[in-house]
């Protein structure tokens, strides 16, 4: 296997000056969420990390996620890490299709066995296998046959790391997420709809420059971005600790940029980096532009009751089997003192 | 100099994200003073509020020396009004923002000629005596 | 099915059922108790005012016992009030109730809300440490004393850790706030908590049946 260049070395031959190294770095540290001490650390790993292959798969999914990545703004991703990894098969990206695609996969697996990253977007509907194939291969057989000799799996978009849109109830293609199916490899969560492009280019950055795997949490999604809930990073925090709620879209409140809770936002229960990192390079971010959140990376988030519905609601189904409990309660009731009455006769008879 | 805009730091409409903030810049600034140890804040990681980060351009304000640098998309580097808070920006190459922080410091590291580009461009330069 | 999606559906749920069962249950078969016979002359006729009168007059301490039940007394009051304006005027709860009764109500800031909350519990303690420490009152104590203490206090506990949060995630801790909730429920029909719903019934039926002895209430 030939040594693939450098980072360091790529940089240097398209005739980045070390300024604009250190720009790139100051940059990457703000994407990894790491604090700015640490840009002299990241500067080292990054001129030494090697160009890493990878392959990127798509199984039941909207697109939404590659098209999130490719909107990412740092200088990393169109500039620097697309030129410092190879996206060796991505079949929506790439100009190859058909059997030269997957030949180019292939190749890319053999060349790198062992070293290669897999990224996923999408579901594996194990329904049949005929519901969602490329080039004649199923989702499920293709994903088997690339993980096999990949480094380390990153699952991107709620679809592929918790089965996502697809699986939601009644899950018709009896989609699963890459979790399930892979337990042999690392697998790295990076759920959202679609997960924040900059989370994304970090988490990928973070295996390029420290070629290690990002501490993740229970769901394995990396603690850097998934840490802390939106509620807790949440500008308008403020408001729902004073009891100021908007109640409709287009109330006082509402105009007043109060908190959203009463409109069902689920920020205490999400844990995504939306409030700090934002969107559209750092513009805004859904509760910012007044719609509260969805828990787009939490699983099951699309079947966990309504997207408008207060987080303390509880689900009940129906007042009317309630009705009837209150009815057995005087049922139960008019016999209890039924038999209390003929208690207190027996007793007054015998005295 | 020019004297610092004074907006008051108790204007803040907002979500109290400026005044903890100044704070820390404050204790950067003595930490500079004592041991001339520099600090950075990458802005991004903080939640601000709608217009709660303009407010504090606003109230940092513009000082001496501001510079601008071109690699890989253009950077600003401004002093505020008050010295040793640096204002940095940088953009991508398509002008877009990837990077706010705050410097407290003598002169931002970026600033200065770096040996790597010295070197490259002192090699360059003894090309033209060829 | 995670824990919280257990908790706020079907844990809820049966409670709900258990709790609107039992309560009836429990007060039907009391009110439809034949009235024990009072062979005695009645002194004055024991009618509805009476028992208005006592609901009313229990609500203090009567003078001679001041000194000695003030404290407790006190305690007994703030446990109760903060506990009422915890469920009942906290936003999210609120919101909980609209869930169902479909109408709102105003409530309280969160911060106030806090403070009552943590008022409630000091007091509940200040309680048992009575009901423990005196004599008397250990002596009349059972398991359903203990058990009814327990299940009033850990919602309110639950429910300010999740404010706390002290590194424990909010969902796990709001899904255990629901299941005490829950727990809460399902005691509350049947051992001393029924006072919830009994307490006026039997205040009334006192008043009733003193104010037939001559008493004076
Ligand atoms: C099923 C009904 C209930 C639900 C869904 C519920 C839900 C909640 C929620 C969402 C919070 C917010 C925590 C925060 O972010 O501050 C909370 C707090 C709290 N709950 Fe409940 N709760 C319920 C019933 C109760 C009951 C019956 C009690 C008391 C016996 C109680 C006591 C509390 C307390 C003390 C707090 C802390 C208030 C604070 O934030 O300062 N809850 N509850
Ligand atoms: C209309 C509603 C209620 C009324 C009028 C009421 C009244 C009372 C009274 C008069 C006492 C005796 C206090 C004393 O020792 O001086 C008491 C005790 C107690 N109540 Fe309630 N109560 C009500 C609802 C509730 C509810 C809903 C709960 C729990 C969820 C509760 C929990 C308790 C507990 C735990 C005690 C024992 C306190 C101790 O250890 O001394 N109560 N209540
Ligand atoms: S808008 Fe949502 S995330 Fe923000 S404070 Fe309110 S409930 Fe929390
Ligand atoms: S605010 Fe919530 S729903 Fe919206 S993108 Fe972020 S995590 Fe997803």
């Amino acid at each position: 296997m030939k040594k693939r260049p450098t980072v360091g070395e790529i940089l240097q031959a398209k005739g980045v000056s070390r300024r604009g190294f250190l720009k790139y770095c100051a940059t990457t540290a703000s994407i990894l969420a790491l604090p700015p001490s640490m840009i002299p650390r990241i500067a080292e790993a990054i001129e030494n990390a090697r160009r890493t292959s990878v392959i990127w798969l798509s199984f039941q999914e909207c697109t939404g996620c590659t098209e999130s990545l490719t909107r990412s703004a740092s200088p990393t991703v169109e500039g620097l890490i697309f030129d410092a990894i190879s996206l060796d098969y991505h079949h929506t990206l790439q100009a190859a299709a058909g059997e030269q695609a997957e030949a180019a996969r292939h190749a890319a697996m053999q060349e790198n066995d062992g070293n290669y990253l897999v990224l996923v977007d999408g579901s594996i509907p194990l329904g049949n296998p005929g519901f969602s194939t490329i080039a004649g291969i199923s989702n499920v057989d293709m994903l088997k046959e690339t993980v096999a000799g990949a480094a380390a799996v990153v699952a991107i978009g709620s679809c592929a790391a918790f089965g996502g849109i697809p699986g939601a109830d009644p899950n018709p293609t009896g989609a699963v997420s890459v979790m399930d199916l892979v337990t042999d490899k690392p697998v790295i969560n990076v759920p959202g709809c679609p997960p924040i492009p900059m989370v994304m280019t970090a988490v990928l950055t973070q295996f390029l420059t420290f070629g290690e795997l990002p501490e993740l949490d229970a769901l394995s999604r990396p603690l850097a971005f998934y840490g802390q809930t939106i509620h807790d990073r949440c500008y308008r925090r403020p408001f729902y600790e004073q009891g100021k709620f908007a109640k409709t879209f287009d109330d006082e409140g509402a105009k007043a940029g109060w908190c959203l809770y009463k409109l069902g936002c689920k920020g205490p229960t999400t844990y995504n980096a939306c409030a700090t990192t934002k969107w559209n390079n750092g513009t805004s971010f859904p509760i910012e532009a007044g719609h509260p959140c969805l828990g787009c990376s939490e699983p099951n988030f699309w079947d966990d009751g309504g997207f408008y519905e207060p987080l303390s609601t509880g689900h009940f189904d129906s007042g009317e089997k309630l009705a009837g409990a209150a009815a057995a309660g005087v049922a139960l009731g008019a016999v209890a003192a039924a038999a209390g009455r003929r208690r207190q006769a027996k007793f007054m008879k015998e005295g | 100099m020019t004297t610092p805009q004074h907006v008051p730091i108790t204007a803040s409409p907002f979500h109290g994200n400026v005044r903890p903030l100044l704070n820390e810049v404050l204790h950067a600034l003595d930490k500079l003073l004592e041991t001339r140890e520099a600090t950075t804040i990458d802005l991004a990681s903080l939640p601000f509020g709608p217009g709660e980060l303009e407010h504090l351009e606003a109230l940092l304000g513009t000082g001496e020396l501001s510079a601008k640098l071109d690699a890989l998309g253009s950077s600003s580097i401004r002093e505020t009004a008050y010295p040793g808070v640096w204002w940095l920006e940088h953009r991508n190459a398509f002008d877009e923002i990837v990077g706010r922080y705050l410097e407290i410091t003598h002169t931002p590291e970026i600033l200065s000629s770096q040996d790597a580009d010295i070197i490259a461009g002192r090699a360059h330069l003894e090309e033209q005596f060829e | 099915m995670d824990l919280l999606e257990f908790a706020k559906g079907p844990a809820l749920q049966v409670a709900a059922y258990i709790l609107v069962a039992g309560s009836i249950w429990r007060l039907v078969g009391i009110l439809l108790l034949k009235e024990k016979p009072d062979f005695s002359e009645p002194r004055q006729s024991g009618g509805l005012l009476a028992a208005l009168k006592v609901i009313y007059t229990r609500s203090f301490t009567a003078s001679p016992f001041k000194r000695a039940t003030l404290y407790p007394k006190m305690m007994a009051y703030v446990m109760h009030l903060g506990l009422f304006a915890v469920v009942f005027l906290f936003v999210p709860h609120i919101m909980f109730f609209e869930g169902f009764l479909g109408f709102e109500w105003p409530g309280l800031p969160n911060s106030v809300i806090f403070f009552l909350g943590v008022a409630a519990v000091v007091s509940g303690i200040a309680l048992l440490v009575r009901r423990i420490t005196n004599p008397v009152l250990r002596l009349i104590s059972n398991f359903d004393d203990y058990f009814s203490w327990f299940v009033t206090l850990f919602p309110i506990v639950t429910g300010l850790l999740i404010s706390v949060r002290m590194g424990f995630r909010y969902e796990t801790l709001l899904a255990i706030h629901i299941l005490s909730v829950a727990l809460l429920m399902i005691w509350l029909p049947f051992g001393k908590l029924g006072h919830t719903f009994l307490v006026f019934v039997t205040r009334g039926t006192t008043g009733m049946v003193f104010e037939r002895r001559g008493a004076k209430t």
